[in-house]
Formats: C-alpha cells, structure tokens, sequence
C-alpha cells in the first residue's frame, strides 16, 4: 500500500515540477530576444570604432534632434524665433530648474521664514509700547504714500497668489480641486497674472518715488543691524526709517524691478526673444518672486501683530508719539524741531503732501 | 445646469431688472417738478448754463486741483478704461453683436485691450484705495458705494480670468458677475453714469438763470 502511495506522490511531484517549468518557460521565453538584442547593443556600444558593428540607422539624426554635439538650426514653413529648433535643449534645463531647485527650495525658503516668525512671537511676543499710548499722535506717512503703498499691496498679493498657485498649484490643489478643477483654476489664474503683471510696474515706480527720500542707507543703520534692531533686548535709536525697513525697500526696489523687467519679457514674447532668454527670465522671475514674498511676510509680521502701534501708521498715517520715541527717536526728535506748534489734521491728510507734523488727538473721522 | 440658468433665465431678468429700472429712475427724476414757480427776470440763459456745468464738470478747478489731482487722473483712467474695455474688446463686441444689435462692429487690437485693461485696473484700485484712507471720503462714503465698487472689480477680474477662453465654467462665472451687477446697477450710486449729465444741466441751468458763473 505505502509503495502505491509513493509511488502516485512520486508521479504528482513530476507533474507538478513539469508544470512549473513550462509555467517559467512560457513567461521568460518572450524575454529572450530582448536579451540576445540587449547583448548585441553591449556589443555594439563596445565596439563602436569597428565599422562592422551595428548602430540604429537613426542615430545621428536623434543626436541632431537632441542638439547632443551642437546646436543645429534646421529649416521650417514656420516663420518665428526658434521654429527651425525641433527640440530646444535649455528647456530640459529650465525645467529641471523648476522642478528640482525653485519649487523645493523656494518652498523651504518661506517655510523658513515662517518658521522664524512663529518661533519670534512664541519667544517674544507682541512688542508693547512702552510706557502706553501718550494721545499726541505724529503724522508719518502721507495719504499719497500710504495709497502707492496699498496700491502695490494690492497689486503684489494678487500677483503672489496667482503666481504660487501656477507654481505649487499642481501639488496643492489638484488634490482638492481634482485635474479638471486645476486646470480651469491654473487658466484662470496665468490670464489674471499676465493682465495685472504690468501694473507691478507702476506700483515699484510710485513706491520709489515717494519713499527713497528717506531711505539711504547711513552709519547709524549699521549700529541698529549690530543689535539686531532692538529686538533682543535694549534700545538702538534709528531715524524715520530703520535698517531693517529700508533694506526691505531696496530689496523691493531690486528684486522687484528685476520682476518687473522679466515680467515685461515673459508677458509680451513678441520681440524676438528666443527661447533661452524666456527661460532665463523665468528663472529670475521665480527666485525674485519667492525672495520677495518670503521677505513680505516678516515686513507683514511686524507692520500688524508684531509691534505695537505699527499698522496705523499705515492705515491712519498716524503714530503715536511714544511709539516714535521707542522705534524712531531721531525722526520723532527732528519733527518735534520742525513743528513746534499743531497742524490741522483734516489739512494735512487731505493735501496729501505735507512732511512729517505732530496733532494733539485723533480726529472724530476716526483716524 | 448653472451654466443654463446664467445663460438663459437669469440673462433676461438681469436684462429686465437693469433696463426697466434704469428707465423708472430716470422717469422719476424728470418727472418732479419744483412747485415753486421763479418769478424773477433770468440774467442769463439756463439752456447755456446747462452747457457750460456739462463741460465744466470734465475739468477740476483751480482752487481744488492739486488736491484732487489723484482722483481727477485715476478717475478718467478708470472711466475711459472701462469704457473702451466694455464696449470695444472683441469678445464684447461679439457678444453684443449676437445678443443685442445683431450686428458687429470695430474693436481694438489686442495692444489696446492689454492697455485700457491697464487703465481700469489701476484707476479702479486707486480710486477705492483713496476713497478708504481718506477720511472725508471714506465718511461720506455709503456701503453701496463699496459694494458697487467690488462688484465692478468683480465683474473685471472674472472678465480677465476668462480671457484664454479655456472653459465655459470661466465664461459662465463673468456672466454671472455681470448679470448680478446689471441687477445692482439701477439700485446703486452706478446710476451715475446716466445721471451726470442731466445732473449736471439741472445744476447748471439753476445757477445760469441766476447769473451765476459755472
């Protein structure tokens, strides 16, 4: 009986092994031409020098269509810069660009700084003014000033978000919107970018027009950024406008032209410019962008929650003169020289022009 | 669903509502009648007065001008922007051709567009931004002024997202915005923009009667 029994396993297992053998021949036996061509390629590849060895008939003009040894201009009906290039060869490179540097890196960038604001206001808080409100308020900024500097808020925001999201939209929003929904959201947002991106340009002209006066650089501002401007503790004194805010204006002056200009390129590709300037144009457009934007929120930062009697200088024109006294002693010391005796407010903000001026409360308006 | 209903139903009674209103407005204006009757020997035409405050309106005054300079500029950019934008940029005229006049007619190179966009953008934001931190303005401004003023922007910025014409949602959210805004229209200060020039000659005429220089 057992040899019966040995004997039917013994013939089970043959069948079972035959039919795992002709299992793997019948899925591996496709593979083998792949193999035998994959040889000869090795083959091929080391023996290039020899005139007898294959190449794919192809090859050269792939290399040609690839710009691999040199840049080749081809002929085309189509009349316009760059239609003789098949493929441009820089637009692999300013798509790695995108996606491998400006995208994760401008990301870490305003991570970052967001990071170091949260941290500033978990370890600090909201700056005080010291002593309290005294009542006497100290015109700052003129109602042309703060209107160019809303303006350009207005205007920067717009472009921002729709810049942000033609950047991270892909990542951020189709898996909320769905592809469909980006899509339509992406079109919405590139014709908004476009058409608003040339009023950037006057908003950096109005803001430089208006605030360069008071803004060069001078010995005492490399004083307040030795101290960190006060923000660690002691008082550093500083005139209408400290180191940290005006180089915040010459980096919108800077970088913010540079967007402008770049702008101006990639909106209106109708000069002739090739494919290599519009690539290198976006790149500095999206550094540019993101440095601004990642700086914008600490300017934001201390403009609202961050000091104290900061954003009504902004929105009113008004400070008080205590806050003058802790941010800005030698400018409120230089108005107090000026304008010994009040001016109307109502005046003052209407005309809109008027230098720096002390009134003793703020007016029914509410201003 | 939403797109019939914005292009069917809801065009007609923004239509409605836009014109039949606009039309009461006027009529009643017209219609009153100051019950007083003036006696008084004209020392002056009222028709040229009427003229004169017409024409007069278009340019500041001296005493004013440098203060007013911001609004005068953004104003005229704003008005003329929106202007040659809503009547001249080809899909308007498109539209207007196949809805209303049933007939077509000249619009502005695509440059042009680009620039009178511009213009109204601008001129729309500094207007409103103005009308905000300045406190005689913002006092005497009424929340119907802020709302006309987003609606407007609203109704651009929907027009500007649609311009690639890459899906009827975009083009569906701009009519929709225009057709909220035709409601709105004859309800809200917008009545201006037939209201100025019989204001104007009502204004002028009195005080031409009077012999008083417009």
């Amino acid at each position: 009986m057992t040899g019966i029994k040995d004997k039917k396993s013994a013939r089970k297992r043959k069948v079972i092994f035959a039919c795992v053998l002709s299992l793997l021949f019948v899925l591996t036996a496709p593979l083998i031409p792949y193999v035998i061509d994959a040889h000869a390629e090795d083959d091929i590849t080391s023996k290039a020098d020899k005139p007898a060895a294959l190449q794919h008939p192809a090859i050269n003009l792939w290399n040609e269509v690839r710009q691999r040894n040199e840049v080749t201009q081809g002929t085309s009906q189509v009349k316009g810069v760059d239609s003789g290039v098949l493929i441009n060869k820089t637009g692999e490179d300013w798509r790695r660009f995108r996606m491998e540097m400006l995208m994760p890196y401008g990301a870490y960038f305003m991570g970052a700084i967001i990071a170091a604001i949260v941290l500033f206001f978990l370890l600090r808080g909201k700056l005080r003014l010291p002593g309290g409100r005294s009542g006497e308020l100290l015109c700052r900024f003129t109602l042309n000033q703060r209107t160019a500097h809303w303006f350009a808020v207005g205007i920067f925001w717009l472009l921002g978000i729709t810049g942000l999201i033609l950047l991270y939209g892909r990542f951020v929003l189709i898996p909320l919107l769905g592809a469909d929904g980006f899509s339509i959201t992406a079109s919405a947002c590139k014709e908004m970018h476009n058409l608003i991106g040339p009023l950037f340009v006057f908003a950096v002209l109005a803001l430089l027009v208006l605030y360069i006066k008071d803004n060069f650089f001078n010995r005492g501002d490399i004083t307040w950024l030795t101290k960190g401007g006060g923000m660690f503790g002691g008082h550093v004194s500083a005139g209408r406008f400290n180191a940290g805010e005006k180089t915040w204006f010459w980096l919108v002056m800077i970088f913010g032209f540079l967007l402008c200009i770049t702008g101006l390129i990639l909106d209106f590709s109708i000069f002739g410019q090739g494919r290599e300037i519009m690539a290198l144009s976006h790149m500095i457009h999206g550094i540019s962008a993101l440095l601004l934007i990642a700086v914008s929120f600490g300017h934001i930062y201390l403009g609202t929650i961050g000091v104290e009697g900061t954003l009504e200088g902004m929105t009113t024109g008004y400070v008080d003169a205590n806050w003058a006294k802790s941010h800005h002693d030698l400018w409120y010391e230089e108005i107090s020289k000026t304008s010994e005796k009040p001016e109307s407010s109502e005046q003052d903000i209407n005309k809109g022009i008027t230098s720096s001026s002390t009134k003793p409360a703020p007016n029914p308006a509410g201003d | 669903m939403f797109e019939q209903f914005v292009d069917g139903i809801f065009w007609d009674i923004a239509l409605i509502v836009f014109f039949v209103g606009i039309a009461w407005r006027l009529i009643t204006v017209l219609l009153l009648r100051n019950k007083r009757i003036d006696y008084s020997e004209p020392r002056n035409s009222g028709f040229s007065g009427a003229i004169m405050a017409n024409v007069r309106g278009f340019y500041p005054r001296k005493e004013v001008s440098s203060r007013i300079r911001l609004q005068v500029i953004a104003g005229y950019m704003f008005h003329l922007g929106l202007f040659v934008l809503l009547f001249f940029a080809a899909p308007h005229v498109k539209f207007i051709a196949q809805h209303i006049t049933g007939f077509s007619y000249i619009t502005i190179p695509y440059w042009g567009f680009i620039v009178a966009s511009q213009f109204a953008f601008a001129g729309l934001i500094l207007l409103w931004v103005h009308r905000v931190l300045n406190p005689v303005t913002r006092l005497i401004s009424k929340r119907s002024d802020h709302i006309a003023t987003i609606l407007v922007f609203v109704v651009m910025l929907t027009g500007c997202m649609a311009l690639g014409e890459a899906s009827s949602e975009l083009r569906v959210l701009h009519r929709f915005s225009v057709e909220l805004l035709m409601i709105y229209f004859p309800f809200s200060a917008l009545m201006h923009a037939f209201m100025f020039i019989p204001s104007r000659a009502f204004t002028g005429a009195f005080l031409g009667r009077r012999g008083v220089k417009v």
